[in-house]
């Protein structure tokens, strides 16, 4: 490409970025920022099955610049079918319906939850978890939902030290690719990529990974409040997964995975108790850090938006899943940008004339005043009409168009001093397996310079606790 | 009124120990034990249903209370095969194909257990076929359940299958389908959350 050409695409890029910022800081862009979360539409707009994008990296984030690129959007997760089978196979992790081996080959990904009496963790292990989280998880969880790796003690194996090499080195191969592939994003078509960063909320990591549901449902009554601690311990931990992999340049919100911390999924009284009191401080720890996060409110949150309103305006985009999108832009739409609320059955099983007369009522309604963000309510597999994604498109090109001239997004946040504890209970501080002062008392006095010698030793140390904490809340 | 009220109470409040202790001091005074059912455990479930359906209890007080039912159940059921217990209906519940979710089917299984009817439960990922079985096998509900709007489209293939044989009723519900969906694939009922599914169930059984 010429560099007019390159120029040409960094002022569509720089264009397209003050859109999705302005929108997400709750104010008017030139018009509403288009960003779907498509995840295995990608594969069938590029021609691809499930199983290709998902056993194939390469051809999932090819699918998805060809989406970006066709549809000409101003933002697109780099690669919405995150779970690459390529690392998940490395270390036999259990948890995943892969495509063309547990599903047919055209059908997405899945998690499988395991039984009530098959959970990761047994209800009996809170102390060992609280005591220590980054530990359990290397010596309990990785062990039970792995195939492959054997726990400390029992007698080690060929197989369990190749899924260790090779979890890892895939672990960094694929999260080393998504440096190029949102850069060929940018320079391809101009496109910005969404999010950065991944967060989830204390309550819902032990119902997804560690108890499963019925099984944290059961301990919320037995034993609330070892549940409360487990919570607490895992607090400093999901705000430093939170922190260290959000865009350090302050632009694109961290993703929030919201699960099952909702009416009915948990009585209001629980919600008040374990679910809010352990993500509330976290995101406005993130935003005095600079750091907007993206609420994916998966289902229905509508019990919840008056605590929502308690953090500060802006902090958060709040996308809308099956809940009336009206009735959040009503209760929510003064502090925060929304995201989303078009029903995925429209675009997958109604005609496009449908689709666009629901987006013209949201782009007239909720995207009024700014601060809404063109997308479909679920993330987007493969059963979604490509007609009425342009349909969607269209429609917002032509109506979402703000008279006048736009705003510019505000500061950011001042940093200010946080108030999370910074260890919660456990006895490894975040980011670390074994500490540096650990490591230093088996060895001699260090001549020279002691603090390169521990600078080197943390910054390896951290990369076994990526690898944990990233198979906990990633994969 | 419930026959057995330290039974229902037990059931109600979740507490499994004393349902298993309430069945068995029942059973010892020579309760019949289907009575045991359909007028303590099966009240004090439906109850917790209608304080589902009304906003009062959530999810975790439902799988509670079904957890303290199975309790009564396990000891129960053994002995009704040998009573003349007949079940006020025979159901199947299953995730269709393609799909592995299955915590809103498990809560629809419990719900229909607590309920009094005959439950199979099918599992995850399943074909047409399954539902044939399960047919053949007496049951005269079949559910399907999905968490995908990508997947619950194959909810039409087992209406369609069964839609020319009036004994067979199919009921569909899970979190992206609705009402309207139901009706246009041509499904006997539609079930919005799992305690409602025994409501949907008995009106199909009625005819209604």
């Amino acid at each position: 490409m010429s560099s007019e050409g390159d120029n040409g695409m960094e002022r569509l890029y720089a264009e397209r970025l003050a859109r999705y910022t302005t929108a997400m800081r709750n104010e008017r862009p030139d018009r509403v920022p288009i960003r779907p979360f498509v995840a295995e539409f990608t594969a069938r707009h590029a021609g691809f099955t499930c199983q290709e994008v998902t056993h194939d990296y390469d051809k999932a984030f090819v699918a998805a610049r060809r989406c970006a690129a066709d549809f000409d959007w101003d933002a697109v997760v780099s690669n919405m079918v995150y779970v690459w089978t390529g690392l998940t196979q490395a270390i036999g992790m259990r948890y995943y319906g892969v495509p063309g081996i547990d599903v047919p080959p055209d059908v997405g990904f899945q998690y499988l939850e395991p039984g009530e009496g098959e959970a990761f963790m047994k209800a009996d292990e809170y102390d060992e978890l609280i005591a220590n989280p980054t530990a359990f998880l290397y010596n309990v969880w990785l062990p039970r939902v792995s195939s492959e790796i054997v726990p400390p003690g029992a007698a080690s194996s060929y197989r369990s030290n190749l899924a260790l090499v090779k979890g890892a080195m895939a672990m960094m191969q694929y999260f080393g690719a998504f440096g190029t592939q949102n850069a060929q994003l940018r320079a391809e078509s101009g496109t910005v990529s969404a999010i950065a960063g991944i967060f989830k909320a204390p309550l819902d990591i032990l119902a997804d990974k560690l108890r499963g549901y019925v099984g944290l449902s059961m301990d919320m009554c037995e034993q609330p409040d070892k549940v409360l601690e487990a919570c607490e311990a895992l607090m400093p931990h999901l705000y430093h997964v939170a922190k260290t992999t959000a865009d350090p340049l302050q632009q694109v919100p961290i993703g929030y995975w919201m699960h099952r911390g909702c009416v009915p999924f948990v009585s209001p009284a629980q919600f008040d108790s374990h679910y809010w009191p352990t993500v509330r401080p976290i995101i406005e720890e993130l935003w005095r850090h600079g750091h907007q996060t993206l609420f994916y409110a998966e289902g229905d949150w509508k019990h919840h938006l008056e605590s929502f309103r308690e953090l500060p305006d802006r902090s958060i985009v709040y996308h809308v899943d099956q809940a009336d999108v009206f009735d959040v832009h009503e209760r929510l739409g003064d502090k925060f940008c929304l995201s989303g609320g078009i029903p995925n059955f429209l675009l997958s099983h109604r005609p496009a004339g449908d689709v666009r007369e629901f987006c013209k009522k949201v782009l007239d309604v909720v995207a009024a005043d700014g601060g809404y963000i063109m997308d479909a309510s679920a993330i987007m597999q493969n059963d979604t009409r490509a007609e009425n994604l342009r349909a969607m498109t269209e429609c917002t090109r032509e109506h979402g168009v703000y008279s006048g001239s736009p705003s510019s997004p505000p500061p950011a946040p001042i940093v200010a001093e946080g108030s999370l504890p910074a260890h919660g209970g456990s006895t490894t501080a975040p980011g670390q397996c074994i500490e540096w002062a650990t490591r230093a008392a088996t060895l001699p006095t260090i001549e020279g310079d002691a603090d390169l010698v521990e600078e080197v030793w943390n910054s390896i140390d951290s990369l076994g606790n990526v690898f944990i904490w990233q198979w906990l809340l990633s994969f | 009124m419930p026959v057995d009220q330290e039974l229902f109470d037990a059931v109600r409040q979740a507490d499994r120990d004393r349902v298993a202790e309430a069945v068995r001091a029942a059973i010892d005074r020579g309760a019949p034990v289907s009575s045991l059912l359909m007028n303590s455990m099966v009240p004090a479930m439906r109850e917790i249903g209608d304080r589902f359906a009304a906003g009062e209890v959530y999810i975790p007080e439902m799988l509670m209370a079904a957890r303290a039912m199975q309790a009564g159940l396990d000891i129960i059921e053994p002995l009704l095969g040998t009573s003349d217990h007949e079940p006020i209906g025979r159901v199947a519940v299953g995730t269709v194909k393609g799909d592995m979710h299955d915590i809103g089917k498990n809560l629809v299984v419990m719900m229909l257990k607590g309920s009094g009817y005959e439950v199979t439960d099918l599992g995850v990922d399943c074909p047409v076929e399954k539902y044939e079985e399960a047919a053949a096998g007496g049951a005269t509900v079949l559910c399907c359940s999905a968490l995908l709007t990508s997947t619950m489209t194959y909810m039409e293939q087992v209406v369609g299958r069964f839609q020319k044989d009036p004994a067979i009723k199919v009921i569909v519900g899970g979190a992206p389908v609705t009402q309207r969906f139901a009706e246009e694939i041509g499904a006997d009922g539609f079930a919005e959350h799992a305690s409602e599914a025994a409501r949907v169930v008995s009106a199909c059984l009625a005819g209604e």
